[in-house]
């Protein structure tokens, strides 16, 4: 996971040596390996673990991959509303707490991370959507929080830094089905993903989020 | 560790991870704060931690240093109930009682964030305090006249 701390370092400091160090050159990988890599990173996140809490505008975090089935909204009539923390209704923080030594996550309980708890930006929007959609969205910086394809790794390798909601998905403890793969395969598809152009699937520029 | 507890300042020495309901029933005596299921399913044990309603059994003491809490036994007095305790105690809310403290307790934070609220927010706040004796009808008539005391003072 630090190698690609690393990695940055070397680029501010000395592009020169990006070829001595693991990521990728743009353009060295092909479109299919791209596609291929793709292919993983939306398993990850159509998972529920990354999906749950990454909802359209109901505002409703679900409980899918806890053993109730699909599309469950989670339980006490929790909606996190337009603040996406349930401010406006019952905040998120009343059960999940922000933990230092996280993420804590006992069977049943509310997990517990580094970060505050709360709903992705709703322009994030993965749960119920198609592998093309959630492509265009991660690879336009316009919704994906301003991030380009080095940033994008950059974001998940903090994350698993500190123990955040990416590394959660990764390690959820019993009773939660785990996002597929490491957090640092995850990490590695992004960077090659992103060295081949962030190909996404279906013909060649096709903007498939509908408005 | 130092924390205030019902605006009094008490000290603790109990392990990072034990949760605050522990740390008010076993090691304060503070027994009105309820234990249900221990997993933030149920409301029960909802105290106030710096300003907040929160399941005190997913609370660690780790985060309690310097922390202000207020427990059910704290937010008012028989003499001078909180208006959400009086509002409970004219409408009759409690059958057995068990998860009262908690109802109260997020009642409380809610009209604090909203004077005025609708069943529909009523609803959205206290739908994680679960009450088996099924009280809720006079949960939600007890938070509507509770609003009222509090915007007529």
């Amino acid at each position: 996971m630090r190698r690609l701390a690393l990695a940055c370092l070397l680029l501010l400091a000395a592009p020169a040596l990006a070829q001595d160090v693991v990521l990728p050159e743009a353009g060295s990988v092909s479109r299919e390996e791209g596609l291929a890599a793709f292919d993983r990173i939306h398993a990850v996140v159509s998972s529920p673990r990354c999906a749950n809490c990454h909802v359209g505008p109901d505002n409703i975090p679900r409980w899918d991959g806890l053993g109730l089935g699909e599309d469950v909204p989670h339980g006490m009539n929790v909606t996190a509303g337009d603040s996406r923390i349930g401010v406006e209704t019952l905040l998120c923080s009343t059960c999940h707490r922000t933990v230092e030594d996280g993420p804590i996550a006992e069977r049943g309980a509310p997990p517990h991370v580094t970060t505050d708890w709360r709903l992705a930006p709703v322009e994030m929007q993965w749960h119920g959507r198609t592998a093309e959609e959630i492509c265009a969205q991660l690879s336009d910086p316009d919704t994906n929080g301003g991030r380009d394809w080095i940033e994008l790794a950059e974001h998940l390798d903090e994350d698993g830094g500190h123990g955040g909601f990416i590394a959660f998905g990764f390690d959820p403890g019993p009773g939660r089905a785990p996002a597929p793969g490491t957090l640092q395969e995850h990490i590695d598809d992004m960077l090659t993903w992103g060295a081949a152009g962030q190909p996404c699937p279906g013909p060649v520029g096709a903007v498939a989020v509908e408005e | 560790m130092q924390l205030t507890v019902n605006g009094v300042t008490r000290e603790v020495e109990v392990p990072e991870e034990m949760p605050l309901l522990w740390v008010l029933r076993d090691v304060l005596g503070l027994t009105g704060t309820k234990y249900g299921c221990g997993i933030a399913q149920c409301g029960a044990c909802t105290v106030h931690l710096n300003g907040q309603a929160v399941r005190s059994c997913q609370v660690r003491a780790a985060e309690l240093e310097g922390a202000d809490v207020v427990t059910i036994e704290g937010l008012g007095t028989p003499e001078a109930p909180h208006p959400v305790q009086a509002a409970w105690i004219e409408a009759q809310v409690a059958q057995c009682g068990y998860c009262q403290s908690g109802q109260i307790m997020q009642a409380a934070d809610l009209l604090a964030l909203n004077p005025d609220p609708t069943d529909d927010q009523i609803d959205a706040a206290m739908g994680g305090n679960l009450c088996r004796c099924g009280t809720y009808p006079r949960i939600r008539a007890a938070i509507r006249d509770a609003a009222g005391r509090m915007r007529g003072a």
